[in-house]
């Protein structure tokens, strides 16, 4: 009760002095980086180095680039304003354009192709899960920053989703992780134990690599965070420091939030998506996220608004509102842990990493209460009603409008290469970190994070071998330079870092970026961009340089061929993989049926014979 | 023979057949309810060749023998089972397995409930 009233306060002080819009901000909003500023405290640091920091790593799931307040969001979250506020924000952070390769790049430093996950299981096609590394889970050559952490005496809990394999031996409590709440599937209801797409036949949440089942009062956030303090308390006594791995549940769909949340938000979107998009713009360009007037592509799976009848404006405005409030919601979980951290002393040597998997999420419907797209939620069992949406019960998601607002002002969002779908924020915060209120521009990559965390606790990488077996080595890179001034870049002009994605294709390259997007909303062409100068990807240099778009276009072949790149078949796409292979998942049970029928059928008829030959025996 | 006694043969007969087809069609999922990991080369051939073997024999034997009334069509599958139940008995204390109760249990039960069914028979010439 007295947290929820400071934090009130907080909030309200904070945009009344503006700190969570431009206050505090004042020099970066100019997009100066001000490395004169970094503070050299020699206590501190003695300190620091006595004592190895504990790392909170926090990892929202589908959170758009512009969705928090330091990153031009209208969403309130307080939690997230200060620990930006005491840390580094980075402009310039890239990750997979969809969940499980971010995840398994995030916590290996290692590519997701390498690391066995290029994709995500359920979007995985037959003919690609013959090669070793497509399983889509994590595979057992490469070593979790939670294993390595745990070898060099840190406790490691983890609350949240996993989605890196649900086998025994993928599972995360066997993975580095000593105390473990992890949900294994691509997502779940937040409010009770059910699963949210027919693809499974339950919500899969095991904890300490137990099945575990969810108590009755249940809400994804609350509950996570309530685990994670639980966790950290049961060990503070015995001194050690801890890594906690925090992946959140927000804000993939179904979007859910308390009502108290949503009802911030109601009318706040009432405008629509695209004036949104421009004023998260506007916001962010104010707080140097992005320059001034930045141009943006509009998607052209935006609706028109102004086309949209009152009642469904009314109805997507709605949409959007749970989803602030489910951000919302999340801050203010992440308020709770800082709260205990500092109760408990543990504040000031704590280092926090918040970051996203991947971009908004566009897949939900246009208009979700339309026949047929509402059979899907409608079969499982969930309603769409305005009244209680976002509610227990309820399915919602924001859909290619608001998504596109989402990640305003990039183009495209989760599951393409876009920058919407790649460019997500990222907040190094904490006592330990020496710069504080800063911003970067510098160019980082989703590998990075492993590195990072091996430094800023001073353990060292593994080896070719770890624990008597060949292991891949981490590709990532050290972004501590960064985080003390040390250096403003860390990816020269020359490197390269490749991504692909059921062949979207990525090079970045200095400040530029080649990338292709596959149909249905990209059309296969390659382009070339200036993503530092033109985040938005309006301006296609392939032409213009064409040497360089050639060059980076062969660097890209040699990155598929490095890491065992394997092309989609043909006729692929996204959506349709997942329907298939949920039908490929009730093949077998048919199978077994229709065979057993088969093999009854012979006695079935010997029975039949057999009593009426009795009957035409029987006088 | 009565009705309850034919349903406690033609039940178990079934299940132990959608287990021979579960092998056949997908092993993957059914070895993990034996305690087993799917092996590869010839090791997979036996373990899906011989598990489906077992069970659909299993499974037949006790269906031709509700159909033909025949006494003896119950001794294989009684032997089967029997013997199953055995070996794992002596697993256990030859070999330091762990003690199936619960499939021993079963074996057990639908062993007896075929010698029930077949001591109802008349005793063939």
């Amino acid at each position: 009760m007295t947290w929820r009233f400071l934090r009130q306060i907080f909030c309200v002080s904070a945009v009344c002095s503006g700190c969570v819009s431009t206050g505090a901000f004042g020099i970066e909003s100019l997009g100066v980086e001000s490395v004169s500023d970094v503070v050299l405290d020699t206590t501190q640091q003695h300190s620091a180095s006595s004592q190895r920091p504990n790392i909170v790593f926090i990892l929202a799931d589908d959170l758009g680039y512009t969705d928090i307040a330091p990153y031009g969001g209208e969403v309130n979250t307080p939690s997230l304003s200060a620990l930006a506020e005491r840390g580094v924000r980075f402009t310039n952070y890239h990750t997979a354009a969809n969940c499980a390769p971010a995840r398994a790049m995030l916590l290996t430093g290692v590519d997701s192709h390498l690391a066995g996950v290029p994709n995500i299981p359920e979007m995985l096609a037959p003919q690609q899960r013959v090669h070793a590394n497509y399983q889509g889970v994590l595979g057992d050559d490469v070593v979790t920053v939670a294993t390595l952490l745990e070898d060099a005496g840190y406790h490691t809990y983890m609350a949240g989703k996993w989605h890196l394999g649900m086998a025994p031996d993928k599972r995360p409590s066997r993975r580095g992780f000593q105390r473990t709440v992890a949900m294994m599937d691509s997502g779940a209801d937040n409010w009770e134990q059910r699963p949210y797409i027919a693809l499974y036949d339950q919500a899969n949440w095991f904890a300490d690599g137990e099945r575990f089942t969810l108590p009755e009062d249940f809400y994804s956030s609350r509950f996570l965070v309530d685990k994670m303090i639980n966790f950290i308390d049961s060990n503070l006594q015995d001194g050690k420091p801890f890594f906690a791995y925090l992946p959140f549940m927000a804000v993939h769909s179904p979007v859910q939030a308390p009502q108290e949340y949503i009802d911030h938000y109601m009318g706040l979107y009432d405008s629509g998506w695209d004036v949104l998009r421009q004023q998260r713009m506007v916001r962010a360009a104010a707080l140097g996220i992005v320059q001034a007037d930045t141009p943006m592509v509009r998607m052209t799976t935006t609706d028109e608004w102004d086309a949209l009848s009152e009642e469904q404006r009314r109805y997507q405005a709605k949409r959007m509102a749970v989803y602030a409030g489910m951000i919302e919601a999340m801050d203010f979980h992440i308020g709770r842990l800082i709260e205990f951290l500092k109760q408990r002393g543990q504040y000031d040597n704590t280092i926090f990493i918040f970051t996203s998997d991947n971009g908004s999420e566009a897949s939900g419907p246009a208009d979700p209460r339309a026949f047929p797209k509402r059979l899907i939620p409608e079969n499982l069992g969930y309603n769409l009603d305005y009244d209680t949406l976002g509610l227990k019960g309820s399915f919602s998601t924001i859909g290619p409008g608001f998504a596109s607002a989402s990640a305003s002002p990039l183009a495209y969002y989760k599951f393409y290469a876009g920058e919407g779908g790649m460019r997500v924020p990222l907040i190094i915060s904490g006592k330990p970190v020496a710069r504080q209120q800063q911003l970067t521009r510098a160019f980082a990559w989703a590998t990075d994070i492993t590195p990072t965390i091996l430094s800023l606790t001073g353990v060292s990488q593994p080896a070719a071998r770890y624990a008597g077996r060949p292991v891949q080595a981490i590709t990532g890179r050290d972004l501590t330079p960064l985080l003390s001034g040390a250096a403003e870049r860390i990816y020269g002009p020359d490197d390269a870092v490749g991504y692909e994605l059921t062949d979207h294709g990525v090079l970045f390259q200095g400040d530029y970026k080649l990338v292709v997007n596959q149909p249905p909303v990209g059309d296969g062409q390659w382009r070339l961009f200036d993503i530092v100068a033109d985040p938005g990807e309006t301006i296609d240099l392939a032409a213009p340089q064409a040497l360089r778009f050639q060059r980076m276009l062969s660097r890209y072949e040699q990155y598929r061929r490095d890491n065992n790149v394997v092309q989609v078949p043909a006729g692929y796409s996204q959506i349709k993989q997942v329907w298939s292979n949920i039908l490929l998942q009730y093949r077998d049970a048919t199978l077994v049926f229709l065979l057993t029928i088969l093999w009854l059928l012979p006695f079935y008829v010997a029975s039949r014979m057999e009593s009426r030959m009795k009957s035409t025996l029987t006088p | 023979m009565n009705t309850v006694l034919k349903l406690l043969v033609l039940l178990p007969a079934i299940l132990f057949l959608v287990t021979g087809m579960r092998w056949l069609v997908a092993p993957a999922e059914i070895a993990p309810n034996f305690g087993l990991t799917l092996s590869d080369s010839i090791g997979l051939s036996s373990q899906i060749g011989n598990m489906t073997g077992f069970f659909l024999t299993l499974g037949s034997c006790m269906l031709i023998a509700l159909i033909s009334e025949r006494r003896s069509w119950y001794y294989p599958p009684m032997m089967l089972l029997a013997i199953t139940a055995l070996g794992r008995i002596l697993a256990w204390l030859l070999h330091n397995a762990t003690l199936a109760v619960s499939q021993i249990t079963v074996e057990v039960v639908v062993a007896l409930v075929l010698l029930l069914a077949s001591r109802r028979l008349p005793q063939e010439r």
